[in-house]
């Protein structure tokens, strides 16, 4: 074989290889360290701003040259958010909304992928793949005659129309029905001959095996509520009944058309913060949670 | 698998789920593809008893309807603008944090956060640093009181200010912010998704490679990428779906009325345009609703098209 | 060229930062690899053989000592600077190149000087390709390939840059029976075409005495022994060397020397000439027994196992530490169904190790 490859390290010289090998390392270490935490910086300046700006008088906010911290802080202006679009009222609408619509969309996603995991019938391969045909559709086509139909129930401005149209997801039912199909059936028959219903069955061993993927489908549909906002907006009319996004966006501007911005950032804050404690919290959830389904809200 | 004697059991736990499942998703289907075939269907007049003409008029409509394609413009711009500046910085941003060993997690979360944030909310906080507070930029007479952070970092750097989204301001400033705001949303989705699937390739490529002194851009267009190649084009159509879906980080930034002041509804979206006529003209949206459910249906099936010729195992 | 390691050493830190346990995966290995030879590393899976080999490829740094390239230190260079030719033991083909694309990948990788015409370096990978046999698979991904082929095409894209030294990690060890028999002889055709010094690693003894020039056999980072195959299963140092190497493996008895006489169980069934009183640990090879009706070792008889050549003798020994001892004699002996047999035993076959530190004692 020829030998152009061959040319010994000696004609190189290995100090200044292993030298500059060295400094391109060094090098590129560097600049991917600068890069992260340029990237790192950009994404938490809104987060950075939103925090200072709610602290500041409207005053200072307007300066023309931007202060990086309050001279002055003013807590004062959360409280002022409290008040001024009734977050009391949207908290605990959305908290309702969002614990009651959690809760009963479990029960039916651990019973619909219990059958679908567990029991057989008949037409049960045929149904599952219409239902996650479905899954293709945007959900705006359904939202116009939902709109439709909860207006003809009466359920308008109520707790009822916030929950009940979507407490079927066909995503969670499929995540969780995959999860089930896991464990294994000998489990199942054993529990059968020990004479042990299916409800105990599904008490006692199959949500216990599949709990990380429910607490996953627990925070994304909690997410999810305190998120939503398009169909909120819809069907609430009164701001007895709307939900923190909504009421969020339209307060803080008085007749005039001027925003008091350290007020809305502070209620921005405010609406933020509960999202960032659970993330906090339950980092390992979420986002396992969000890898395997990527929707958001 | 059980064969259960009762098999009525499994249809009763199914029954929730069924029953809503028929009410609001399998009716709706129906509902709007009978409505999108009877011309100017309006629900109020329906039901005082007025009959509609079959037709695809309402197609014909929306299609002729030079706000919709407006709307559709829009969609579009914003879709084939913010997938692919978000696909490669999160691809790049992937590559980086799996390079690194320390601060790597901690990175990954700051990184995670716009995630769990309610775009309405974090939409407020763009237009507040956009925002200029005094009106008629521009104007001689007008005093501007702050520029906004954004135009106050641009005139440190020795730029001039930029009007982006009050009234007045140009239609590809305000396109400028929605790009700035969708992408740093839609990062984090997709840095999780990417960075998954670096850490599932086998490190022993990476070896190989090196052993064979190949440059670190070799290593990342003829290794990572194509190895990543799967990951890539899921978080591409999940990508071109939820952009075409795009309605609420408008909101976020201009409120409801989706566009500067003076010129409202300027950056509405097709969701936008399908949520304007729910109310008053049901056949216009439904017809919108099924073009939009159309377009995403082809955009995914050429997504997939080109990913299987691309992706190569 | 050579390869001379030098005090090499590799210490993996601990991952608890609170304990302090530290893992010396080499330790202190000191050898010189002539030109041109292939080389066995040879040890229990965690003896530091294949952390050896990647020391040597650059992938990882060594904890101490130095590694030279013929003169050269080559201890601070990092893999891509090093020229070597690396087999992984899982091959590392890229998935989503044909085999073709994966034989040209490391000429592609050459920059400046170095680099080739492109007719060249089709030319140079259709020439590694026919040297393993798989130039008419060219256009196949590695997925299309059976085990073997993506053994050599993995072996081709390593040699295909002409390394100075050719390092294969456990090559044979994802591949079946019959295939790693037919790939072993290959890997030796190959070496001997090309010339490269080549290291390969395994924990298969007999797949490194059988093409070997020299094997080193490791043992918790420690080299025990260096040598000519034959040579290190005829005069093992350590009684660990002994046990390691040979199939089937030797027979271990407990047993002691007193008055230069080997005692194993009450039996004297050897002079010993020079070695003191003390208790030992004996192995004798299983080709180290004749059938001897005059012969001092007995045994109680389990079976017989003809294998035509030869005839491999089941029995048991209450010294034995081994469940049974297996022997193996010439078929031409027969063997008389009978409770017990009688062997008399090949001095050269038998050694003896201190009972402390399983040393050899020589005699």
């Amino acid at each position: 074989m020829s030998d152009k490859l061959n040319v010994t390290l000696h004609e190189k010289d290995l100090k200044k290889v292993s030298a500059a090998q060295k400094v391109t390392k060094a090098a590129s270490k560097t600049l991917t360290y600068a890069f992260l935490f340029l990237i790192a910086i950009i994404v938490l300046f809104p987060f950075y701003w939103m925090i200072i700006s709610s602290l500041k008088s409207l005053d200072e906010y307007k300066l023309s040259v931007p202060t990086l911290f309050p001279r002055e802080i003013l807590w004062h202006n959360y409280v002022e958010a409290f008040d001024a679009a009734n977050l009391g009222t949207l908290f605990k609408n959305t908290v309702i909304v969002g614990v009651v619509s959690t809760l009963l969309s479990l029960v039916i996603t651990v019973l619909s992928a219990f059958a679908f995991a567990r029991l057989e019938f008949k037409g049960k391969n045929a149904l599952f793949a219409a239902l996650l045909g479905t899954m293709m559709i945007p959900g705006e086509l359904f939202t116009i005659t939902n709109y439709q139909t909860v207006n003809e129930f009466g359920w308008m401005d109520t707790y009822t129309v916030l929950i009940v149209p979507f407490l079927v997801s066909i995503f969670y039912i499929y995540l969780l029905r995959q999860n089930f199909l896991q464990i294994p059936n000998e489990l199942y028959l054993a529990a059968k001959v020990d004479g042990t219903s299916d409800i105990k069955y599904l008490w006692k061993v199959m949500i216990p095996l599949a709990l990380p993927t429910l607490i996953s489908i627990t925070i994304l549909k909690m997410m999810g509520a305190w998120n939503s906002y398009m169909w909120p907006n819809l069907v609430t009319k009164s701001a007895e009944m709307e939900l923190i996004t909504n009421g969020l966006r339209n307060a803080y501007t008085d007749a005039s058309g001027d925003t008091n911005f350290p007020v809305q950032m502070a209620a921005v804050a405010i609406v933020s913060a509960p999202l960032f404690l659970v993330f906090l919290f339950l980092r390992k959830y979420i986002m396992k949670g969000v890898s395997r389904s990527g929707i958001k809200g | 698998m059980v064969e259960s004697k009762h098999k009525w059991k499994a249809w009763l736990y199914l029954a929730p789920a069924i029953i809503l499942l028929l009410i609001f998703t399998v009716w709706p289907i129906i509902n709007t593809l009978h409505m999108s075939v009877q011309e100017g269907f309006n629900q109020a007049q329906a039901n005082i008893g007025v009959t509609f003409d079959y037709g695809f008029g309402n197609f014909q409509n929306v299609i002729e309807y030079d706000y919709f394609k407006d709307c559709l413009f829009n969609t579009i711009l914003l879709c084939v603008l913010t997938v692919p500046i978000s696909t490669i910085l999160a691809l790049v941003i992937a590559v980086c944090l799996n390079s690194i060993g320390p601060l790597s997690r901690f990175l990954q979360t700051i990184y995670f956060l716009p995630y769990v944030t309610n775009s309405i909310a974090i939409g407020m906080v763009f237009a507040a640093m956009f925002n200029m507070v005094g009106n008629n930029f521009g104007n001689e007479n007008e005093l501007v009181i702050t520029a906004g952070i954004i135009n106050n970092v641009i005139e440190f750097f020795g730029g001039d200010p930029i009007n982006w989204i009050n009234a007045g301001s140009s239609y590809w400033a305000n396109i400028t912010v929605m790009v700035v705001y969708i992408v740093w949303n839609a990062l984090p989705f997709k840095i999780l998704i990417l960075l998954g699937g670096l850490q599932s390739v086998n490190k022993q490529y990476y070896d190989a490679a090196k052993v064979d002194g190949t440059s670190r851009f070799r290593v990342f267009s003829k290794i990572t990428v194509p190895l990543l190649s799967p990951m890539i084009a899921y978080v591409v159509i999940t990508g071109f779906i939820g952009g075409f879906k795009e309605y609420s980080s408008i909101v976020g930034i201009f409120g409801e009325k989706m566009g500067p002041t003076g010129d409202a509804r300027r950056l509405n979206t097709m969701v936008g345009f399908i949520y304007d006529a729910i109310d008053t003209q049901q056949g216009r949206a439904s017809a919108a609703a099924l073009i939009l459910f159309g377009i995403i249906f082809v955009v995914t099936l050429i997504n997939l098209a080109v990913s299987k010729k691309k992706t190569h195992y | 060229m050579k390869i001379v390691l030098q005090n090499l050493t590799k210490i993996f830190p601990s991952r608890n930062k609170k304990v302090k346990d530290e893992v010396v995966a080499v330790s202190d290995f000191t050898f010189t690899i002539p030109d041109g030879k292939l080389i066995g590393l040879l040890g229990p899976s965690g003896c530091g053989k294949s952390t050896t080999l990647y020391m040597i490829s650059g992938l990882q740094k060594p904890s101490g000592g130095k590694i030279f390239f013929g003169d050269d230190d080559v201890t601070e260079l990092s893999a891509e600077n090093r020229g070597v030719g690396l087999v992984f033991q899982n091959y590392a083909l890229y998935p989503h190149m044909t085999v073709k694309q994966n034989i040209l990948f490391p000429l592609q990788n050459l920059k400046g000087a170095d680099k080739l015409p492109k007719e060249e370096m089709i030319e140079r990978a259709y020439t590694a390709a026919k040297l393993v046999q798989i130039d008419n698979l060219m256009d196949r991904k590695p997925s299309e390939l059976s085990g073997g082929q993506q053994q050599r095409v993995a072996i081709a894209r390593a040699l295909v840059k002409m390394p100075k030294v050719l390092l294969l990690d456990e090559p044979l060890s994802n591949l079946d029976a019959r295939l790693r028999l037919q790939t072993r002889e290959e890997i030796r055709r190959i070496q001997k075409e090309t010339g490269i010094t080549t290291i390969f690693v395994t924990h298969d003894q007999e797949e490194a005495m059988s093409i070997s020039d020299l094997i080193v056999v490791m043992k918790l980072g420690v080299v025990q022994q260096i040598g000519a195959p034959q040579e290190v299963y005829d005069d093992p140092t350590n009684l660990f060397v002994a046990k390691f190497l040979g199939t089937p493996p030797i027979n271990v008895f407990e047993g002691k020397v007193e008055g230069e006489k080997l005692y194993i169980g009450d039996a004297a069934v050897l002079d010993v000439p020079g070695v003191s009183d003390q208790p030992v640990t004996v192995g004798i090879r299983p080709e180290g027994f004749n059938l001897d009706p005059n012969g001092a070792f007995v045994c109680k008889l389990q079976n017989v196992e003809v294998m035509g050549r030869d005839v491999s003798i089941v029995s048991t020994n209450e010294a034995s530490l081994n469940p049974v001892v297996r022997s193996i004699i010439n078929a031409d002996n027969k063997v008389e169904a009978s409770e017990t047999v009688t062997f008399s035993l090949k001095p050269h076959k038998v050694f003896l190790f201190s009972k402390e530190d399983e040393s050899r004692i020589y005699f």
